[in-house]
Protein backbone atom coordinates (compact mmCIF):
# COMPACT_ATOMS: atom_id res chain seq x y z
CA UNK A 1 0.00 0.00 0.00
CA UNK A 2 0.89 3.49 -0.61
CA UNK A 3 1.64 5.80 2.61
CA UNK A 4 -1.60 7.93 1.53
CA UNK A 5 -3.49 4.55 1.54
CA UNK A 6 -2.23 3.27 4.78
CA UNK A 7 -2.96 6.45 6.91
CA UNK A 8 -6.43 6.62 5.08
CA UNK A 9 -6.87 3.00 6.43
CA UNK A 10 -8.70 2.07 9.55
CA UNK A 11 -5.77 -1.22 9.41
CA UNK A 12 -2.58 -0.79 11.47
CA UNK A 13 0.09 -1.19 8.85
CA UNK A 14 2.38 -4.29 9.92
CA UNK A 15 5.99 -3.46 9.61
CA UNK A 16 6.42 -5.16 6.41
CA UNK A 17 4.01 -2.89 5.12
CA UNK A 18 6.15 0.12 5.86
CA UNK A 19 9.11 1.21 3.96
CA UNK A 20 12.56 3.08 5.33
CA UNK A 21 11.22 6.14 3.56
CA UNK A 22 7.38 5.32 5.19
CA UNK A 23 8.93 5.92 8.71
CA UNK A 24 11.34 8.59 7.91
CA UNK A 25 7.88 10.72 6.58
CA UNK A 26 5.88 8.89 9.74
CA UNK A 27 8.58 10.51 11.96
CA UNK A 28 8.75 13.95 10.08
CA UNK A 29 4.60 13.99 10.42
CA UNK A 30 4.36 13.34 13.61
CA UNK A 31 7.33 16.22 14.63
CA UNK A 32 5.24 18.86 12.34
CA UNK A 33 2.22 17.75 14.31
CA UNK A 34 4.08 18.32 17.66
CA UNK A 35 5.71 21.89 16.26
CA UNK A 36 1.99 22.72 15.50
CA UNK A 37 0.88 21.68 18.85
CA UNK A 38 3.39 23.33 20.61
CA UNK A 39 2.63 26.32 18.43
CA UNK A 40 -1.14 26.19 19.52
CA UNK A 41 -0.69 25.92 23.11
CA UNK A 42 1.39 28.70 23.11
CA UNK A 43 -1.43 30.65 21.39
CA UNK A 44 -4.27 29.31 23.96
CA UNK A 45 -1.96 29.98 26.24
CA UNK A 46 -1.58 33.42 25.59
CA UNK A 47 -5.01 34.07 25.42
CA UNK A 48 -6.52 32.25 28.22
CA UNK A 49 -3.47 34.62 29.87
CA UNK A 50 -5.00 37.92 28.80
CA UNK A 51 -8.38 36.12 29.43
CA UNK A 52 -7.38 35.42 32.86
CA UNK A 53 -5.92 39.13 33.58
CA UNK A 54 -8.76 40.63 32.22
CA UNK A 55 -10.97 38.84 34.84
CA UNK A 56 -8.63 40.00 37.44
CA UNK A 57 -9.15 43.66 35.89
CA UNK A 58 -12.93 42.69 35.91
CA UNK A 59 -12.84 41.44 39.44
CA UNK A 60 -10.73 44.70 40.40
CA UNK A 61 -13.25 47.15 38.71
CA UNK A 62 -16.14 45.38 40.40
CA UNK A 63 -14.87 45.87 43.83
CA UNK A 64 -14.15 49.74 42.84
CA UNK A 65 -17.46 50.33 41.71
CA UNK A 66 -19.03 48.17 45.51
CA UNK A 67 -16.68 50.58 46.99
CA UNK A 68 -17.73 53.68 45.04
CA UNK A 69 -21.66 52.38 45.29
CA UNK A 70 -21.63 52.27 49.12
CA UNK A 71 -20.08 55.86 49.17
CA UNK A 72 -22.60 57.13 47.18
CA UNK A 73 -25.29 55.02 49.43
CA UNK A 74 -23.91 56.58 52.07
CA UNK A 75 -23.83 60.35 50.85
CA UNK A 76 -27.28 59.76 49.68
CA UNK A 77 -28.17 58.55 53.20
CA UNK A 78 -26.78 61.68 54.86
CA UNK A 79 -28.73 64.06 52.08
CA UNK A 80 -31.99 61.88 53.34
CA UNK A 81 -31.48 62.70 56.62
CA UNK A 82 -30.75 66.31 55.67
CA UNK A 83 -33.74 66.57 53.82
CA UNK A 84 -36.26 65.17 56.68
CA UNK A 85 -34.58 67.16 59.47
CA UNK A 86 -34.76 70.20 57.24
CA UNK A 87 -39.02 69.22 56.36
CA UNK A 88 -40.91 72.27 58.07
CA UNK A 89 -42.65 72.66 61.29
CA UNK A 90 -45.87 74.33 61.32
CA UNK A 91 -45.20 77.49 63.35
CA UNK A 92 -46.97 77.72 66.53
CA UNK A 93 -49.53 80.30 65.29
CA UNK A 94 -50.36 77.95 62.92
CA UNK A 95 -50.72 74.86 64.96
CA UNK A 96 -52.90 76.75 67.22
CA UNK A 97 -55.24 77.82 63.90
CA UNK A 98 -55.11 74.50 62.00
CA UNK A 99 -54.76 70.36 62.41
CA UNK A 100 -52.22 69.00 60.49
CA UNK A 101 -51.46 65.66 58.86
CA UNK A 102 -48.87 64.91 56.78
CA UNK A 103 -47.83 61.77 54.54
CA UNK A 104 -44.24 62.86 52.93
CA UNK A 105 -42.47 60.34 51.02
CA UNK A 106 -39.40 60.13 48.52
CA UNK A 107 -38.96 57.50 46.21
CA UNK A 108 -35.13 57.56 46.12
CA UNK A 109 -33.57 59.01 49.08
CA UNK A 110 -34.11 62.69 48.60
CA UNK A 111 -36.79 63.71 46.24
CA UNK A 112 -38.39 66.78 44.58
CA UNK A 113 -41.84 67.09 46.91
CA UNK A 114 -41.58 70.12 48.72
CA UNK A 115 -44.49 71.67 51.28
CA UNK A 116 -43.52 74.29 53.41
CA UNK A 117 -44.91 77.04 56.31
CA UNK A 118 -44.27 80.48 55.41
CA UNK A 119 -45.26 84.23 56.49
CA UNK A 120 -46.64 86.90 54.21
CA UNK A 121 -45.63 90.37 54.22
CA UNK A 122 -48.62 91.42 56.19
CA UNK A 123 -48.21 88.16 58.52
CA UNK A 124 -50.80 86.49 57.49
CA UNK A 125 -49.53 82.38 57.23
CA UNK A 126 -49.38 80.47 54.18
CA UNK A 127 -48.90 76.83 52.50
CA UNK A 128 -46.72 75.86 49.32
CA UNK A 129 -46.54 72.07 48.22
CA UNK A 130 -44.65 72.04 45.36
CA UNK A 131 -43.60 68.64 43.10
CA UNK A 132 -40.62 69.22 40.59
CA UNK A 133 -39.93 67.35 37.68
CA UNK A 134 -38.32 64.50 38.08
CA UNK A 135 -36.94 62.98 41.47
CA UNK A 136 -33.53 62.32 43.51
CA UNK A 137 -30.83 64.54 43.99
CA UNK A 138 -31.44 67.06 40.49
CA UNK A 139 -34.74 67.54 41.92
CA UNK A 140 -34.15 67.99 45.49
CA UNK A 141 -31.76 70.47 44.41
CA UNK A 142 -33.95 72.71 42.56
CA UNK A 143 -36.21 72.54 45.38
CA UNK A 144 -34.03 74.30 47.43
CA UNK A 145 -33.77 76.87 44.60
CA UNK A 146 -37.11 77.35 44.86
CA UNK A 147 -37.32 77.74 48.13
CA UNK A 148 -35.06 80.63 48.65
CA UNK A 149 -36.72 82.39 46.29
CA UNK A 150 -40.43 81.92 47.95
CA UNK A 151 -38.59 82.81 51.08
CA UNK A 152 -37.29 86.12 49.40
CA UNK A 153 -40.49 86.94 47.85
CA UNK A 154 -42.82 86.17 51.08
CA UNK A 155 -40.90 89.44 52.62
CA UNK A 156 -42.61 91.54 49.80
CA UNK A 157 -45.64 90.26 48.68
CA UNK A 158 -48.82 89.45 50.43
CA UNK A 159 -51.47 88.10 47.34
CA UNK A 160 -50.40 84.49 46.31
CA UNK A 161 -51.12 85.17 42.91
CA UNK A 162 -48.61 88.16 42.92
CA UNK A 163 -45.33 85.93 45.19
CA UNK A 164 -46.18 82.75 42.82
CA UNK A 165 -45.74 85.44 39.39
CA UNK A 166 -42.49 86.71 40.76
CA UNK A 167 -41.01 83.34 41.35
CA UNK A 168 -42.18 81.96 38.11
CA UNK A 169 -40.66 85.25 36.26
CA UNK A 170 -37.70 84.90 38.54
CA UNK A 171 -36.87 81.58 37.90
CA UNK A 172 -38.15 80.64 34.35
CA UNK A 173 -35.21 81.05 32.82
CA UNK A 174 -33.27 78.96 35.43
CA UNK A 175 -35.57 76.06 35.01
CA UNK A 176 -36.02 76.33 31.12
CA UNK A 177 -32.69 75.69 31.13
CA UNK A 178 -32.16 72.91 33.38
CA UNK A 179 -35.38 72.16 31.79
CA UNK A 180 -36.99 71.86 34.90
CA UNK A 181 -40.44 72.65 36.17
CA UNK A 182 -42.81 72.24 39.45
CA UNK A 183 -46.45 72.15 39.92
CA UNK A 184 -47.75 74.43 42.80
CA UNK A 185 -49.95 74.66 45.15
CA UNK A 186 -49.67 77.98 47.00
CA UNK A 187 -52.36 78.99 49.80
CA UNK A 188 -52.70 82.42 52.19
CA UNK A 189 -55.06 82.03 55.46
CA UNK A 190 -57.05 84.82 56.72
CA UNK A 191 -58.79 85.04 59.12
CA UNK A 192 -62.01 82.91 57.37
CA UNK A 193 -60.72 82.56 54.10
CA UNK A 194 -57.72 81.36 51.71
CA UNK A 195 -57.06 82.36 48.53
CA UNK A 196 -54.81 79.93 46.16
CA UNK A 197 -52.79 79.45 43.33
CA UNK A 198 -52.78 75.59 41.66
CA UNK A 199 -50.74 75.25 39.42
CA UNK A 200 -50.63 71.55 38.28
CA UNK A 201 -51.02 70.29 41.84
CA UNK A 202 -54.95 68.64 43.68
CA UNK A 203 -56.31 70.49 46.53
CA UNK A 204 -59.96 70.10 47.86
CA UNK A 205 -61.42 71.88 50.32
CA UNK A 206 -64.62 70.98 52.24
CA UNK A 207 -67.04 73.48 53.43
CA UNK A 208 -69.98 72.75 55.07
CA UNK A 209 -71.78 70.16 53.15
CA UNK A 210 -69.80 71.83 49.99
CA UNK A 211 -66.92 70.71 47.93
CA UNK A 212 -64.54 72.74 46.43
CA UNK A 213 -62.19 71.12 44.21
CA UNK A 214 -59.39 73.32 43.53
CA UNK A 215 -59.68 74.54 39.90
CA UNK A 216 -56.48 73.41 38.05
CA UNK A 217 -55.91 75.91 35.27
CA UNK A 218 -52.75 77.38 35.42
CA UNK A 219 -49.45 75.69 34.29
CA UNK A 220 -46.41 74.62 36.45
CA UNK A 221 -43.50 77.07 37.66
CA UNK A 222 -41.12 77.24 34.90
CA UNK A 223 -42.99 76.78 32.13
CA UNK A 224 -44.60 79.92 31.36
CA UNK A 225 -44.40 83.28 32.08
CA UNK A 226 -48.33 84.20 31.89
CA UNK A 227 -50.48 85.39 34.79
CA UNK A 228 -51.56 82.56 37.65
CA UNK A 229 -54.91 82.74 38.59
CA UNK A 230 -56.08 83.63 41.89
CA UNK A 231 -59.34 81.87 43.66
CA UNK A 232 -60.79 82.79 47.27
CA UNK A 233 -62.54 80.54 49.15
CA UNK A 234 -63.88 80.44 52.89
CA UNK A 235 -62.42 78.69 55.47
CA UNK A 236 -64.13 78.75 59.05
CA UNK A 237 -63.95 76.54 61.93
CA UNK A 238 -64.68 72.28 61.07
CA UNK A 239 -63.81 72.83 57.39
CA UNK A 240 -61.66 70.43 55.92
CA UNK A 241 -58.36 71.50 53.47
CA UNK A 242 -56.38 68.82 51.49
CA UNK A 243 -53.62 68.96 49.14
CA UNK A 244 -51.61 66.32 47.27
CA UNK A 245 -49.39 66.04 44.45
CA UNK A 246 -49.78 63.66 41.69
CA UNK A 247 -47.37 60.29 42.84
CA UNK A 248 -50.89 59.24 45.03
CA UNK A 249 -53.34 59.85 42.05
CA UNK A 250 -50.99 58.72 39.53
CA UNK A 251 -50.28 55.19 41.21
CA UNK A 252 -51.31 52.13 39.61
CA UNK A 253 -52.52 48.70 40.62
CA UNK A 254 -51.81 45.44 38.52
CA UNK A 255 -54.12 46.06 35.58
CA UNK A 256 -52.40 49.39 34.86
CA UNK A 257 -55.61 51.75 36.82
CA UNK A 258 -54.12 54.85 37.89
CA UNK A 259 -55.39 55.16 41.82
CA UNK A 260 -57.15 58.53 40.53
CA UNK A 261 -58.64 61.91 42.48
CA UNK A 262 -61.72 60.34 42.23
CA UNK A 263 -60.74 57.54 44.61
CA UNK A 264 -58.80 59.67 47.03
CA UNK A 265 -61.60 62.67 46.98
CA UNK A 266 -63.98 60.35 47.59
CA UNK A 267 -62.19 58.76 50.44
CA UNK A 268 -61.71 62.31 52.01
CA UNK A 269 -65.17 63.18 51.63
CA UNK A 270 -66.34 59.85 53.43
CA UNK A 271 -63.86 60.29 56.11
CA UNK A 272 -64.31 64.17 56.38
CA UNK A 273 -65.75 64.17 60.54
CA UNK A 274 -62.71 62.01 61.41
CA UNK A 275 -59.85 63.37 62.84
CA UNK A 276 -57.23 64.47 60.36
CA UNK A 277 -54.67 61.79 61.11
CA UNK A 278 -57.42 59.42 61.06
CA UNK A 279 -58.06 60.83 57.39
CA UNK A 280 -54.84 60.52 56.74
CA UNK A 281 -54.17 56.99 57.66
CA UNK A 282 -57.53 55.65 56.08
CA UNK A 283 -56.37 57.34 52.67
CA UNK A 284 -53.10 55.64 52.73
CA UNK A 285 -54.36 52.21 53.67
CA UNK A 286 -56.33 52.45 50.77
CA UNK A 287 -53.66 53.56 48.67
CA UNK A 288 -51.21 51.21 49.43
CA UNK A 289 -53.58 48.38 49.00
CA UNK A 290 -54.77 49.56 46.06
CA UNK A 291 -51.18 50.33 44.35
CA UNK A 292 -48.58 47.85 43.11
CA UNK A 293 -45.48 49.63 43.90
CA UNK A 294 -44.58 53.55 44.36
CA UNK A 295 -43.39 55.04 41.34
CA UNK A 296 -43.05 58.82 42.59
CA UNK A 297 -42.85 61.03 45.30
CA UNK A 298 -45.92 61.46 47.25
CA UNK A 299 -47.29 64.14 49.77
CA UNK A 300 -50.68 63.95 51.39
CA UNK A 301 -51.78 66.83 53.48
CA UNK A 302 -54.78 67.01 55.40
CA UNK A 303 -56.04 70.43 57.25
CA UNK A 304 -58.91 71.27 59.49
CA UNK A 305 -59.61 74.66 60.73
CA UNK A 306 -59.89 74.95 64.45
CA UNK A 307 -61.40 77.84 65.20
CA UNK B 1 12.41 61.75 11.61
CA UNK B 2 9.65 60.25 13.58
CA UNK B 3 8.18 56.91 14.12
CA UNK B 4 4.76 58.66 13.35
CA UNK B 5 6.04 60.42 10.41
CA UNK B 6 7.73 57.31 9.02
CA UNK B 7 4.29 55.34 9.07
CA UNK B 8 3.18 58.07 6.75
CA UNK B 9 5.58 58.02 4.01
CA UNK B 10 5.62 54.39 4.05
CA UNK B 11 2.76 52.97 1.63
CA UNK B 12 0.91 49.43 2.53
CA UNK B 13 -1.75 48.08 -0.34
CA UNK B 14 -4.80 47.61 1.46
CA UNK B 15 -5.19 44.00 0.85
CA UNK B 16 -2.39 43.63 3.18
CA UNK B 17 -4.66 45.42 5.91
CA UNK B 18 -7.70 43.73 4.99
CA UNK B 19 -6.26 40.65 5.22
CA UNK B 20 -4.67 41.30 9.13
CA UNK B 21 -7.57 42.83 9.71
CA UNK B 22 -9.75 40.02 8.89
CA UNK B 23 -7.24 37.60 10.05
CA UNK B 24 -7.97 39.44 13.68
CA UNK B 25 -11.66 39.25 13.35
CA UNK B 26 -11.16 35.40 11.95
CA UNK B 27 -9.40 34.29 15.20
CA UNK B 28 -11.76 36.42 17.83
CA UNK B 29 -9.14 38.28 18.87
CA UNK B 30 -10.20 41.54 18.33
CA UNK B 31 -13.69 42.35 18.18
CA UNK B 32 -15.16 42.29 14.71
CA UNK B 33 -16.81 45.47 15.01
CA UNK B 34 -13.09 47.36 16.20
CA UNK B 35 -11.75 46.02 13.28
CA UNK B 36 -14.57 46.92 10.57
CA UNK B 37 -14.70 50.24 11.43
CA UNK B 38 -10.72 50.42 10.79
CA UNK B 39 -11.25 49.16 7.38
CA UNK B 40 -14.34 50.14 6.17
CA UNK B 41 -13.03 52.57 3.53
CA UNK B 42 -10.14 50.33 2.55
CA UNK B 43 -9.40 49.03 -1.17
CA UNK B 44 -7.39 46.09 -1.80
CA UNK B 45 -5.92 47.50 -4.72
CA UNK B 46 -4.81 50.87 -3.05
CA UNK B 47 -2.32 51.86 -1.11
CA UNK B 48 -2.58 53.47 2.29
CA UNK B 49 -0.24 54.98 4.79
CA UNK B 50 1.58 51.91 6.98
CA UNK B 51 -0.22 54.05 9.63
CA UNK B 52 -3.59 52.43 9.17
CA UNK B 53 -1.70 49.19 9.44
CA UNK B 54 -0.15 50.63 12.67
CA UNK B 55 -3.44 51.84 14.12
CA UNK B 56 -5.12 47.97 13.84
CA UNK B 57 -1.95 46.51 14.91
CA UNK B 58 -2.20 48.20 17.97
CA UNK B 59 -5.82 47.44 19.16
CA UNK B 60 -3.94 43.43 19.20
CA UNK B 61 -0.83 44.98 21.27
CA UNK B 62 -2.87 47.31 23.87
CA UNK B 63 -5.22 44.34 24.22
CA UNK B 64 -2.79 41.65 24.98
CA UNK B 65 -0.37 40.93 27.61
CA UNK B 66 1.45 38.39 25.66
CA UNK B 67 1.60 39.27 22.21
CA UNK B 68 4.50 37.33 20.09
CA UNK B 69 2.09 33.92 19.80
CA UNK B 70 -1.00 36.14 18.85
CA UNK B 71 0.58 38.48 16.44
CA UNK B 72 2.73 34.46 14.96
CA UNK B 73 -0.70 33.23 14.33
CA UNK B 74 -2.43 36.61 12.75
CA UNK B 75 0.51 36.07 10.36
CA UNK B 76 -0.07 32.19 9.67
CA UNK B 77 -3.66 33.14 9.39
CA UNK B 78 -3.16 36.55 7.03
CA UNK B 79 -1.07 33.81 4.70
CA UNK B 80 -3.59 30.79 4.71
CA UNK B 81 -6.35 33.49 3.43
CA UNK B 82 -3.27 35.36 0.76
CA UNK B 83 -3.53 31.61 -0.57
CA UNK B 84 -7.00 30.45 -0.18
CA UNK B 85 -9.03 33.71 -1.04
CA UNK B 86 -5.95 35.45 -3.01
CA UNK B 87 -3.51 35.17 -5.53
CA UNK B 88 -1.61 32.98 -3.26
CA UNK B 89 -2.44 29.57 -4.97
CA UNK B 90 -1.40 31.32 -8.29
CA UNK B 91 1.70 31.88 -7.36
CA UNK B 92 3.06 28.89 -5.09
CA UNK B 93 2.54 25.72 -5.57
CA UNK B 94 4.93 23.97 -2.74
CA UNK B 95 5.83 25.49 0.74
CA UNK B 96 9.37 25.55 -0.47
CA UNK B 97 8.43 28.12 -3.33
CA UNK B 98 6.90 30.44 -1.19
CA UNK B 99 11.08 31.26 0.58
CA UNK B 100 11.75 31.56 -2.90
CA UNK B 101 9.23 33.72 -3.62
CA UNK B 102 10.85 35.73 -1.06
CA UNK B 103 14.37 35.95 -3.38
CA UNK B 104 15.26 39.65 -4.06
CA UNK B 105 12.10 40.98 -1.68
CA UNK B 106 9.59 40.96 -4.33
CA UNK B 107 7.33 38.89 -2.18
CA UNK B 108 7.09 42.09 0.24
CA UNK B 109 7.94 44.75 -2.34
CA UNK B 110 4.26 43.81 -3.69
CA UNK B 111 2.66 44.95 -1.01
CA UNK B 112 4.85 47.96 0.51
CA UNK B 113 6.33 50.65 -1.09
CA UNK B 114 8.22 54.20 0.03
CA UNK B 115 11.44 54.89 0.67
CA UNK B 116 14.41 52.76 0.38
CA UNK B 117 15.70 53.39 3.95
CA UNK B 118 11.49 53.14 5.24
CA UNK B 119 10.81 50.32 3.36
CA UNK B 120 13.65 47.71 4.33
CA UNK B 121 13.46 44.35 2.87
CA UNK B 122 12.05 40.93 3.16
CA UNK B 123 14.71 38.62 1.21
CA UNK B 124 15.55 34.77 1.34
CA UNK B 125 19.41 34.78 2.15
CA UNK B 126 20.04 31.44 2.10
CA UNK B 127 18.35 28.13 1.03
CA UNK B 128 19.03 24.79 1.42
CA UNK B 129 16.35 23.16 -0.51
CA UNK B 130 17.94 19.50 0.06
CA UNK B 131 18.69 19.50 3.92
CA UNK B 132 15.17 21.77 4.78
CA UNK B 133 17.00 24.76 5.75
CA UNK B 134 16.98 28.75 4.97
CA UNK B 135 17.54 32.02 6.46
CA UNK B 136 15.50 34.96 5.55
CA UNK B 137 16.81 38.68 6.61
CA UNK B 138 13.93 40.98 7.35
CA UNK B 139 14.68 45.13 7.88
CA UNK B 140 10.87 45.40 7.32
CA UNK B 141 9.18 47.76 9.72
CA UNK B 142 6.80 44.98 10.48
CA UNK B 143 6.40 43.02 13.81
CA UNK B 144 8.33 40.19 13.56
CA UNK B 145 6.48 38.08 15.59
CA UNK B 146 4.13 38.67 12.63
CA UNK B 147 6.31 37.90 9.78
CA UNK B 148 7.59 34.83 11.54
CA UNK B 149 3.52 33.58 11.34
CA UNK B 150 3.93 34.84 7.43
CA UNK B 151 6.71 32.68 6.97
CA UNK B 152 4.94 29.86 8.94
CA UNK B 153 1.54 30.31 7.28
CA UNK B 154 2.85 30.87 3.64
CA UNK B 155 4.98 27.54 3.58
CA UNK B 156 1.99 25.43 4.91
CA UNK B 157 -0.60 26.83 3.26
CA UNK B 158 -0.22 24.68 0.01
CA UNK B 159 -0.32 21.26 2.12
CA UNK B 160 3.12 19.93 1.14
CA UNK B 161 5.25 19.69 4.04
CA UNK B 162 4.99 17.94 7.17
CA UNK B 163 7.58 20.12 9.25
CA UNK B 164 8.28 23.56 9.48
CA UNK B 165 10.13 25.75 12.02
CA UNK B 166 11.01 29.11 11.85
CA UNK B 167 13.24 30.76 14.99
CA UNK B 168 14.55 34.17 15.26
CA UNK B 169 15.93 34.38 18.93
CA UNK B 170 18.79 34.44 18.13
CA UNK B 171 18.76 37.77 15.91
CA UNK B 172 15.52 38.94 15.41
CA UNK B 173 15.91 40.47 11.75
CA UNK B 174 17.37 36.75 10.75
CA UNK B 175 14.64 34.30 10.67
CA UNK B 176 15.87 30.56 10.79
CA UNK B 177 13.65 27.95 8.67
CA UNK B 178 13.85 24.39 8.68
CA UNK B 179 10.91 22.45 7.06
CA UNK B 180 10.69 19.03 5.42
Amino acid sequence: MKLKELLESDKLPSKNELSDEDLVRFFRKYKGLLKERERDKAFWAATNENLKIAYEKLGEKDEELVKVYSIIREDLSVARQIQEALLPKMPDKMEKLLDLAVYHKQLAEVGGDYYDFFTTKNDNHALGLFDMSGHGISAALVINYLKAQFMMVMERLESPKKIVELVNNISHTFLTTIKKYATVNFIVFRRDTFRYVNGGGFGLLLHGGEQHPFVRKDPFLGLRTKPFHEFKLPFKKGDLLALYTDGMVEAQNDRSEDYSVKRLNGLIIDNAKKPVQDILKICLDDYQSFRSKDTDDITLIILRKKI
Amino acid sequence: MSAKKNSFELKVMGATILGFAQACINLHIIAGSRATSLISNIKPTSWYPFQRLRDIESIVLESYEYTAPIMERVGMEMMLSWYKFGPGADIIKRGVEFLKFQSGSQGYASVVQGPEELVGSFNLVELDEKNGKALINSTTPFDKNLERGVIIGGMSAPGDLDYIDVKNDEDRDFFKVEFY
